[in-house]
């Protein structure tokens, strides 16, 4: 073994109790990153997902609240005879299940166009036969599915937070084990238009319209289109495409992406803190080592690296831990199933771990850079004066 | 016989670096938490605030919020019988039948269009709710196209001065004056725009209601007024105001546990640090310690050195760190609830709870970041550390 090396360990193992409570001081830290950007990566996934499926969404301009006469699919629809598209009207039903306080997210779809529409939802052949054949068909999103323990064939119960405010029944044909979406339930619109006219609703009004184009050029143009030809209609509409318009959602409650980040800088700084502060108490007590090893002919450089390889590696170990801990925790064990707001579930992927070690590097970089610098610069002979 | 803070305090200013980068990771941590958790104080103040104990909210049965419940004026008119309701002088029941729709205003921070709650409301509903008070402008005029803004809405969003004048409506071709700003007690109401709700329900061509608010006696009145409005007679979902801001306010407990969570963490990362810094102090102190024992001062009066001086540095560094975030106190914030669909704008609040918390938490750091250290100094033989030079 380099005799370096041999140093370093050495190092390290000096005061065995410091360098791991630094390591430790390190690597929580580090968990705080790799959880955030788990989130922020999952959220980060699902609006590019949105960005790649060339969707729009109108609404009623009004407010997302208000509703569009479905009459517009048709509108819609033939637009640009040059340019086709698919159209799905959607409903939003919200819902809970009885004596359930937690909120669904069901949205009823057009049943013609839905597999069009979303082809992302990866629906196999049978369920797809499912969706099309049994009027009161469920398509529930996997994350909530294990979240209420549901499998394809259960019958559920859902009281809608809308018209008809009668408990309806569905079946469930799918789970979408494939889809980027796993939070959200998709039910059939003519179910719930019969629901609501049985229960003298009006029936004929929806609360959004995808879009499906088929290249970006058609996108760009339906963009401004929808919104030009319905100008001045009783209804009046406002397109986004999806990512533009799921991303206000999530900036508007909490911006988790934005305010991760700035937590996760913050833990950064801490962690350079408590690892800079070990570091310099080294540095102090190593003194008169340093001076000796610089009055017997190590450079600069070697000094310099000597330091700065101790806080690599004690923060690198630090960094492992931190980011190998939660990895292990939401891939192996039943925390995987647990709930997180708007992505479900946190998936933890190595590239986030191993982008948190480099993190970790960084720490430990910035933490040695100043004893390092120090300790390079050194002048033996002051140095052993001072010690005396 | 115990050792004077003096000692502790001069032993800080031995060891510069270590000190200040430990006070620096407290109070960046305790910033943090009292930040976190400021945001949850803020919103939990704006939904606790709103509403009385003897006011009742009267939603279609299933409706989770204002803006998804639909009221048939037949079935609003019922509830004019329930038992219990208060009178006015004139004896008319209070009993106010309100209109919830929306509409898109820039904030002023950044210009990003927020979906802000519209309520039309009859002139009673200034009774029905007592704490909506004018502070500003005048009253509304029934059947005008005259707007009231909460002071929140009109701090958050542009264009709502007094004298601005805002586009309502389905097709946001109507336009309202705003003519008074109104309060309500720091509550979600302050989110709001009020304005007459007969124009209202012409503008947005709604021809149902979303909620009757109704004011009773007194908050004894409550159970038979709800047993009333559940009973086969209305078949309706009452509710206490408290209880329905309540049930909007259930979202935070997610973010309280999420950053309970998060700072949890970071809390213990840093009693690390701490220990780190005091284990440094007891080594590069043993001789000295080792004299004070000599001299005659116990093991428990070292011990209490240690965590006194531990405990002085994260108090410090705690209060440097509420110093710190009570420059974010006041500012403005919304926050798009899941369940209404609309804007709520509250202040950011470091309340003395907040501070409470902090400096728990920066005690708990100092405490156990110090006590396996003193253990170790009051172990210290007197003999050995004074014979090694």
């Amino acid at each position: 073994m380099p005799l370096q090396l041999v140093y370093l360990g050495r190092n390290l193992t000096r005061n065995p109790l410091r360098t791991l409570l630094t390591a430790a001081a390190v690597a929580l830290p580090i968990t705080i990153v790799v959880l955030s950007s788990a989130v922020i990566d999952g959220i980060s996934l699902y609006l590019d997902n949105s960005g790649k499926q060339l969707r729009l969404v109108v609404i009623n301009r009004a407010s997302i609240v208000a509703l569009l006469p479905e009459g517009y699919r048709t509108k819609l629809e033939v637009l640009d005879a040059h340019r086709p598209v698919y159209v799905c009207g959607q409903r939003w039903l919200g819902g809970q299940l009885p004596n359930d306080p937690r909120p669904l997210s069901t949205l009823a779809a057009d049943v013609d166009t839905f597999p069009a529409v979303f082809p992302d939802y990866l629906l196999r052949p049978g369920e797809l036969e499912a969706w099309q054949t049994d009027r009161q068909a469920l398509i529930v999103g996997r994350g909530t599915a294990t979240q209420f323990g549901w499998q394809v064939g259960d019958r559920i119960t859902i009281n809608p937070s809308v018209p008809p405010y009668v408990p309806l029944q569905f079946h469930i044909v799918s789970t979408a084990p494939d889809a980027v979406d796993t939070y959200t339930l998709f039910c059939r619109r003519d179910y719930i238009a019969e629901e609501l006219k049985r229960n003298h609703y009006m029936e004929d009004r929806v609360s959004l319209f995808f879009v499906k184009c088929r290249s970006a050029s058609d996108l760009e143009y339906y963009r401004t289109g929808i919104d030009r030809s319905f100008a001045n209609a009783t209804d009046e509409t406002m397109t986004q495409d999806e990512k533009t318009f799921i991303n206000q959602f999530i900036t508007q409650q909490f911006d988790l992406p934005r305010n991760l980040t700035i937590l996760c800088a913050i833990t950064v700084l801490v962690a350079t803190l408590a690892a800079a502060n070990t570091m310099s108490m080294n540095f102090r007590d190593r003194l008169g080592e340093y001076a000796t090893l610089k009055s017997i002919g190590f450079g600069h450089g070697a000094v310099l690296a000597t330091v700065q390889a101790e806080s690599l590696a004690v923060c690198a170990a630090g960094g492992l831990c931190g980011a190998l801990v939660p990895y292990i925790a939401f891939t192996y064990t039943r925390l995987r199933e647990y709930h997180v707001p708007l992505i479900q579930q946190l998936q933890v992927r190595p590239v986030v771990c191993l982008l948190a070690v480099g993190v970790a590097l960084a720490i430990g970089l910035l933490a040695g850079a100043w004893p390092a610098w120090l300790a390079a610069r050194l002048k033996p002979v002051d140095a052993f004066r001072a010690l005396e | 016989m115990r050792l004077p803070l003096y000692y502790n305090w001069r032993n800080l200013l031995a060891r510069k670096l270590s000190t200040s980068l430990t006070f620096a990771i407290v109070a960046v941590v305790v910033f943090v938490l009292a930040l976190l958790l400021s945001f949850v104080a803020g919103i939990r103040a704006a939904l606790v605030a709103t509403g009385s104990p003897q006011n009742l909210i009267v939603l279609k049965s299933g409706a989770t919020a204002e803006a998804t419940s639909l009221l048939t004026y037949e079935e609003a008119a019922r509830l004019v019988q329930t038992p219990g309701v208060a009178l006015d002088p004139a004896g008319f029941p209070l009993v106010s039948q309100e209109l919830s729709v929306q509409t898109l205003i820039d904030r002023r921070s950044n210009g990003t269009p927020a979906n802000v709650a519209v309520r039309g409301v009859d002139d009673i509903a200034f009774v029905v709710h007592p704490e909506v008070r004018l502070i500003a402008g005048r009253h509304m005029e029934a059947s005008s196209a005259e707007v009231l803004v909460g002071r929140a809405a009109q701090q958050r969003f542009t264009g709502l001065d007094v004298g601005c004048q805002i586009r309502l409506g389905r097709k946001s071709d109507r336009r309202y004056t705003v003519v008074g700003v109104f309060e309500a007690g720091g509550g979600a109401l302050e989110s709001e725009l009020w304005a007459p709700r007969t124009t209202i329900s012409d503008a947005y061509g709604r021809r149902l209601l979303s909620s009757v608010a109704l004011r009773l006696t007194s908050a004894d009145a409550v159970p038979a007024a709800l047993a009333y409005i559940r009973g086969p007679s209305v078949q309706l979902d009452g509710r206490t105001e408290l209880r329905y801001y309540e049930d909007l306010a259930a979202k935070t407990r997610e973010i309280v546990t999420l950053t309970t969570a998060l700072v949890g963490l970071m809390a213990i990362g840093a009693a690390f640090a701490v220990m780190n810094t005091l284990y440094a102090a007891v080594d590069g102190r043993r001789r000295e310690i080792a004299m004070l024992r000599a001299i005659g001062f116990s093991r428990r009066a070292i011990m209490l050195a240690l965590l006194v001086e531990s405990w002085l540095l994260c108090t410090a560094a705690c209060l440097c760190g509420l110093v710190a975030s009570a420059f974010f106190h006041g500012a403005r914030q919304d926050y798009l609830s899941e369940t209404t669909w609309t804007v709520l704008a509250y202040e950011l609040r470091v309340t003395p709870q907040i501070a409470l918390v902090a400096i728990v938490l920066a005690t708990l750091v100092g405490v156990a970041g110090a006590l396996l250290p003193a253990a170790r100094a009051a172990r210290i033989n007197v003999l050995q550390a004074l014979r090694k030079a």
